[in-house]
């Protein structure tokens, strides 16, 4: 599982503008537990953008567990 | 920079119809402005609701950057969850507190659909009307509650339906239940004063059905549009949303080489243009149609162009296949003059002002200019490409008419005429001659039914002579009149040239000893013809006639409002504390001028209330 500083920069600026927050905030913690900001329309926002700027789409299962970014980041590395 | 071009600057960041996250972030930007909103002028600043079927929140930063694209802070209220009737129908709550300009209500297909499939597929005439009969009520409740214009969707079928080839002629069908319920829903609204039907089925059908519903949105959390229908709905609410507080264009100023008409005219000859009923030149008669849609709806239409004028009237008088002929015109500016300089004059010639303006060129270079030079007048990019034009006018968001009256359908004759008048103006030897040889007529008439629209449209876009710039509508009108806290007055005007129709309103408050100006206004049209004068002396007499002794008024000030502070000013009325003035009923200068003939019934008493005709 390596990190790709592309992916991973232009991510962070997704989750950051989604939220409203600078994207210096969106730390890994960054999440549903940690934010007030993240709603869980926010979340479903933020998947739909991520599937669309990414080309991807999650499962069920998987937009439940969405819940951080670091959670994004894990599942977009492994695609 | 002023506060318009900080908004504009903040817009610009977000292309029109770009992607959703750039306009949150360009939302964020805006709240993140320090000062930003308090430094919008008062009548810049707009309030939309929003009540939806589904999840509208996605809408939000889009109004608002859209809204800060045409120069305007737009704050939104959006009502809960699928809430829109507990909303509507609320006697009090966050709705009623937010009291918007606009209140936009969309109710979705995928909504009547559900409806329909819980009703057992009914017969479209009764689906149509057991769809509706609630929401009107709904709509009625908030009408005599709340502010505002009430804006409905027309309804689109969700999907492409499978109910087959022949669900066309089978009355049970989804099929025949959508324009079922588009008629009804037309046919309510338009016997509503305030109610209008937003044409979500056109915006759709530009956008393409499937790229404007997003189904995985949809059903994962009922966020039924696509970023990108999301982000065109929300540039045409601003411009409804515009319209309704008057900041919409009045005046579109047309060039003419490769814009009204193909080729260049100089060079091409009159016979050598591209205008006809074929190719090349049918694309620009199309474009003249829309323009001409858009001045029967009394926007006004206007030329600045780099032409040796006689050459360029000829073509306009004589080419026989011009449409938009001298008459359309409210005025021209044809000649080597730079463009900047010429939008100023005519403006100053309509007494409009420059924000009023949209200006249309096919040169890149003539826009930046303009652009440059006066950043307040709406320059739109046209296409490159002729056969664009006229689509392209037709969806641009801001070009939108809310209102016609009388007035407005004759606009155009009205500034003919005043070209005359101002040739008499500057041959009169005095200015009490001039306005002896006008042979003016005023009429000052309580509100009715017959001027309550063009009333409102007045509140709605009168800048310059305004006391307050109180955009009061409709509901607030008749309940305030009706229970007797305000009369409200209409100013008719005519003179020797023409007839300007109802030109301006008063409002005041009987409180006894003092009676209150809470508004008074005037079209600019009928600016310096002494009719002020006249219709404050009619308040005069009512107010001594009640046995009041003193006559108080409110000036606020909107940075371009100065002609009323002058009035005021004018006719003896001192400052008492900041904004508010009064003076005496028993020391003379309120009298009505003797040049200003009576119109009808003006003298008579008028009593409180809207009277009914």
């Amino acid at each position: 599982m390596t990190s790709n500083p592309t992916t991973d920069d232009s991510l962070r600026l997704l989750v950051a503008q989604v939220m409203g927050v600078p994207p210096d905030k969106v730390t890994d913690d960054f999440g549903a537990d940690t934010a007030p900001a993240w709603t869980s329309l926010k979340q479903l926002m933020l998947i739909s953008q991520v599937e669309s700027r990414f080309g991807v789409v999650f499962s069920n299962q998987e937009v439940g567990e969405l819940t951080s970014y670091r959670r994004f980041a894990e599942l977009l590395r492994n695609r | 920079m002023n506060a318009t071009a900080r908004l504009r600057e903040i817009a610009r960041a977000v292309p029109p119809g770009g992607d959703w996250p750039s306009y949150a972030a360009a939302a964020a930007s805006l709240d993140a402005a320090e000062g930003l909103r308090d430094a919008v002028p008062e009548n810049r600043r707009v309030r939309i609701a929003v009540l939806a079927s589904f999840t509208a929140d996605p809408i939000v930063p889009c109004l608002r950057v859209e809204g800060a694209r045409a120069g305007m802070w737009v704050d939104v209220y959006l009502g809960p969850y699928r809430q829109y009737m507990q909303e509507l129908f609320a006697e009090q709550g966050g709705l009623l507190e937010f009291a918007p300009h606009v209140t936009f209500v969309a109710v979705d297909g995928d909504a009547m659909w559900d409806m329909y499939w819980a009703e057992g597929r009914p017969p479209a005439a009764t689906f149509a009307a057991h769809a509706l009969e609630p929401l009107m009520a709904a709509v009625d409740q908030f009408r005599d509650r709340g502010s505002g214009i009430v804006v409905l969707h027309d309804v689109i079928a969700p999907m492409s339906l499978a109910e087959g080839a022949l669900a066309f002629a089978d009355e049970r069908s989804f099929s025949s239940c959508v324009p079922a319920l588009n008629r009804e829903l037309r046919a309510r609204a338009a016997e509503r004063p305030g109610t209008l039907v937003f044409p979500l089925a056109d915006v759709v059908a530009e956008v393409g059905r499937r790229l404007a519903f997003s189904r995985r949105q949809h059903y994962r959390g009922h966020v039924t549009w696509s970023d990108r229908l999301t982000a065109e709905v929300a540039a045409r609410w601003v411009g409804y949303a515009a319209a309704a507080v008057g900041l919409a264009p009045k005046c579109i100023v047309l060039d003419l080489d490769n814009t009204l008409w193909g080729g260049v005219l100089g060079e091409d000859g009159a016979h050598g243009i591209a205008i006809g009923p074929q190719w090349p030149g049918r694309e620009f008669v199309d474009f003249q149609r829309q323009l001409l849609d858009l001045q029967r709806q009394g926007i006004l239409l206007a030329v600045c162009s780099k032409n040796n004028e006689p050459e360029a009237l000829a073509v306009i008088r004589d080419h026989p296949d011009m449409l938009i002929r001298e008459h359309h015109l409210a005025g021209w500016r044809i000649d080597w003059e730079d463009k900047a300089s010429n939008l100023r004059r005519l403006a100053a010639e309509l007494n409009l002002g420059l924000e009023h303006l949209l200006f249309i060129d096919d040169s890149p270079h003539e826009r930046a200019w303009v652009r440059e030079q006066i950043p307040e007048l709406a320059v739109p990019d046209l296409p490159a490409d002729p056969s664009e034009y006229a689509v392209w006018l037709g969806s641009l968001p801001s070009l939108v008419v809310l209102q016609q009256t009388e007035e407005d359908r004759r606009r155009t004759e009205l500034y003919r005429e005043e070209r005359v008048r101002e040739q008499a103006r500057i041959e009169a030897p005095s200015q009490e001659s001039f306005l002896r040889s006008l042979r003016l007529r005023v009429g000052i008439e309580p509100l009715s039914d017959a001027t309550m629209t063009r009333t409102v449209q007045l509140f709605a876009k009168t800048n310059q002579f305004n006391l307050t710039t109180r955009r009061h509508d409709e509901p607030t009108l008749r309940r305030q009149t009706a229970e007797g806290v305000w009369r409200v007055h209409t100013l008719r005007v005519a003179d020797r040239f023409g007839d300007f129709g109802i030109a301006g309103a008063v409002v005041v408050e009987p409180r006894g000893e003092a009676w209150h100006v809470e508004s008074l206004l005037m079209s600019c049209r009928v600016i310096g013809k002494s009719v002020e004068s006249a219709l404050i002396a009619a308040v005069a007499r009512d107010a001594r006639r009640a046995g009041a002794t003193r006559l108080t008024a409110e000036f606020i000030d909107s940075g371009r409002n100065a002609p009323a502070r002058t009035f005021l000013a004018q006719h003896g009325f001192g400052m008492l504390e900041d904004g508010l003035f009064a003076r005496s009923l028993e020391e003379p200068g309120l009298e009505w001028p003797d040049w200003i003939s009576p119109w009808g019934d003006e003298r008579a008493s008028v009593t409180a209330g809207v009277e009914t005709t």
